[in-house]
């Protein structure tokens, strides 16, 4: 029941940027966002004190549909909240969320080299999982990733 | 001297302890001015190996991201896929599991203890801690056949049984590690000697953990009632709940009693599990294919929440199975409370947070964008010379 | 060496050398990419109820001091020169045990992408240890072996068993040596002497 509560007050929030929301599964809301808004709608779940940004999930769809995905996983009790964000794949970028939730470098710096979306406004783009002789522009969670891209 | 920095990395090999990870420190004398961390040592691409095996071989890949909390994954990752088919582990399966997860849970708290005792300088409660941890090693291996990665889950339930026998040497065991625990709840709240080295050291206000994202035990020694088991129960602990364990004072000496007086919640609810464990099936059947969807699932591993997310597209694996373990957040923490305290502090307040950090490998190369400082030796004692002088 | 010695001596100082290196092998970890899995039961063997050090087997910080390195996990790239490096400051003679199926071939995550296979993709490997994770006791069975090794014996001739019920395991490993005798340390001191 409260966790029914906690979406639908997340829903409110959210009202303005909200392109499409839908419900994927109990306990849960999905809400499409455009890249420009992302912040703002962060920040109205923040300062309203709606639970806290556990993950931040990249998702490739596949070459043929021309876009990757952010996915903004927010959690407060057994509710989540999901804002999903859709770049073009030829250029993709979401801005930082890094004024928002000061926490979430490490998220976007691991969505930069996993997936290659830029994070405009992050304060560290240092690699932090990749090795150091790895390949730039090769995106190990990417569909179209192939072994032999890393050569040797 | 001009206000040259100078950085001491710390890592990748260390002597006495588990992962590796490289980091930084800006220090002033012995006050810590800056960090940073260079993860990645131990990055192998399971995220996306586990897309390219399938449901049943993904889940024995994830089992081994953490031989430490092996079970939490498996069960997160079973919890998902059974989710996406549709399937619900038969309860006493459930059971069974949850009885694991905090057998895994005991296991995980005693070894931390030890190792932190250890960067303590407290060798002593380190031997005696992993001493008692033996026992729930041989409870473990009683029930699953393995000390360490037991695979207790499969996808629609779990492969071994708790019988008769089995849970009456539980009792026994939970029995003598209850006494243990005790002790050690009294040594880490009242030992002079540690509480100089835990009290006050790596304060992090309920402010701060709420802004930082925390998470598990580091969130709760700061006051953050945040529990996953407690706030979005699965397995049986909704039946069989365990009790929120929380501290104000978000020091060291408060990561140590959350995680000691945690032990006592984990040995009541096995006992009730083991009194009220339900007949029945233990595994349901799963297809081989799941239909496309996605789902989120989390469970309470021992260093906090563990977030899985699971998209499937129809066919016998995965399309995107993204994990988000406990130590990321955790760790964004470390490198802010570093800052000001002495470096010495600074292998208790990483081993607070419990990824468990005893570092010594100092080189005297430092690299830091892109320019290179050679320090020798010399250089160096020259340098603590003047500092001093 | 500077030192010169003529060919008695020199053969006598070869003999202390390995007679002190196998009575108090000094070992360094290194995980390379495990999952903490046999890390965690290295450390098992140092506590309580396996407790190397009683044996002279001694875990420690630094390459530098170190005879014997213990390795775990697949070696991944972001590794490997660390590997490489520590294995190099490594005093000579060095020796090298491979623990978990991990270290020996990849193990559970071959053909993830930032892997490269087991460690003897990287550095020579002189014991091997399966097992995911490989217990405490297989893992001092590895070092056992590898003392045997050094000894010029054949380890397979005389396999060591171990059964963690009995005493046998601690009869053995308190240096009685399992492949020559428990006088053996005892004549080379007399060698020596
Ligand atoms: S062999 Fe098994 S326990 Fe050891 S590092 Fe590999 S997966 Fe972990």
């Amino acid at each position: 029941m409260e966790t029914d509560t906690c979406l639908q007050k997340a829903a409110e929030l959210l009202a303005p940027w909200a392109q499409e929301t839908i419900e994927p599964e109990p306990g849960r809301v999905d809400v499409a966002v455009a890249p420009g808004d992302l912040v703002a709608a962060a920040r109205a779940l923040m300062d309203a004190r709606w639970g806290y940004l556990t993950a931040i999930t990249g998702l490739d769809p596949g070459e043929e549909d021309g876009r990757l995905e952010a996915l903004y996983h927010f959690a407060c009790g057994a509710a989540i909240v999901t804002l999903r964000v859709r770049v073009p794949r030829t250029r993709p970028a979401v801005p930082s969320l890094i004024d928002v939730i000061p926490s979430v470098s490490f998220y976007e710096r691991e969505l930069m080299e996993m997936f290659g979306i830029v994070v405009e406004g992050t304060p560290n783009t240092d690699r932090l999982f990749l090795p150091e002789d790895w390949p730039d522009g090769i995106y190990p969670l990417r569909k179209d990733f192939r072994m032999e891209q890393l050569g040797g | 001297m001009a206000s040259e920095k100078f950085v001491i990395p710390i890592g990748p090999q260390h002597p006495a302890l588990k992962e590796p990870g490289h980091f930084e420190f800006n220090v002033d004398g012995e006050i810590v001015t800056d960090a940073s961390v260079r993860l990645g040592y131990v990055h192998r691409g399971i995220e996306k190996g586990a897309e390219t095996r399938n449901f049943v071989q993904a889940e024995y890949l994830v089992e081994r991201i953490c031989g430490i909390c092996s079970h939490v994954h498996a069960t997160a990752f079973c919890l998902g896929v059974e989710r996406l088919a549709g399937v619900e582990a038969p309860p006493r399966a459930q059971a069974i599991r949850q009885i694991v997860a905090e057998l895994e849970r005991i296991h995980s708290h005693l070894l931390w203890v030890g190792v932190a005792a250890h960067e303590a300088g407290f060798d002593t409660l380190f031997m005696y801690t992993w001493r008692d941890r033996e026992t729930v090693m041989n409870l473990l291996e009683g029930i699953t056949g393995n000390r360490v990665n037991y695979s207790a889950n499969v996808l629609g339930g779990v492969k071994c049984d708790i019988g008769p026998e089995q849970a009456e040497a539980i009792q026994i065991g939970l029995n003598f590690l209850e006494e243990r625990t005790r002790h050690y709840l009294e040594v880490v709240s009242s030992d002079a000697m540690f509480l100089r080295r835990t009290r006050g050291i790596g304060v992090m206000t309920r402010e701060d953990a709420e802004r930082m994202g925390v998470v598990g035990p580091t969130a709760r020694a700061s006051g953050v009632p945040r529990d996953v088991r407690i706030d979005a129960p699965y397995l049986l602990y909704a039946e069989h709940p365990v009790e929120l364990v929380i501290e104000e004072a978000g020091d060291l000496e408060a990561r140590f009693k959350v995680r000691v007086r945690e032990l006592f919640e984990s040995y009541r609810v096995i006992r009730e599990l083991l009194t009220a464990l339900p007949e029945g099936e233990l595994t349901a059947r799963i297809p081989r294919r799941i239909k496309p969807a996605e789902t989120i699932s989390r469970v309470e591993a021992p260093r906090g929440e563990l977030f899985y997310f699971i998209k499937s597209n129809g066919t016998d694996s995965a399309e995107r199975v993204k994990v988000r373990t406990p130590t990321l957040p955790n760790m964004a923490s470390v490198l802010a409370l570093s800052v000001g305290h002495q470096l010495a502090d600074v292998p208790m307040i990483l081993a607070g947070i419990d990824p468990c950090f005893s570092c010594n490998d100092r080189m005297a190369v430092v690299k830091r964008n892109g320019d290179e400082q050679v320090w020798t030796w010399e250089q160096l004692r020259q340098y603590g010379i003047e500092y001093y002088r | 060496m500077t030192l010169k010695l003529d060919q008695s001596w020199q053969a006598a100082l070869d003999k202390l050398k390995t007679w002190a290196r196998i009575n108090s092998p000094w070992a360094i970890h290194f995980n390379s990419g495990s999952c903490n899995g046999c890390d965690i039961e290295i450390l098992a063997t140092l506590t309580p109820r396996y407790d190397v050090e009683r044996l002279g087997i001694k875990l420690q910080g630094s390459p530098r001091h170190a005879d014997v390195l213990i390795c775990t996990g697949p070696v991944t790239r972001q590794a490997r020169d660390r590997l490489v490096r520590i294995y190099e400051q490594m005093p000579e003679p060095k020796f090298v045990i491979a623990v978990g199926s991990c270290a020996l071939s990849g193990g559970a995550f071959r053909g993830c992408y930032n892997i490269l296979g087991g460690v003897d993709q990287v550095i020579p490997v002189d014991v091997y240890v399966p097992g995911c994770p490989p217990r405490p006791e297989a893992i001092i069975d590895g070092v056992v072996k590898l003392l045997a090794k050094l000894r010029g014996a054949d380890p397979s001739d005389t396999p060591v068993v171990f059964d963690p019920d009995s005493a046998g395991e601690a009869a053995i490993l308190a240096g009685e040596d399992p492949v020559e005798g428990p006088a053996h340390a005892q004549q080379e001191e007399e060698a020596i002497a």
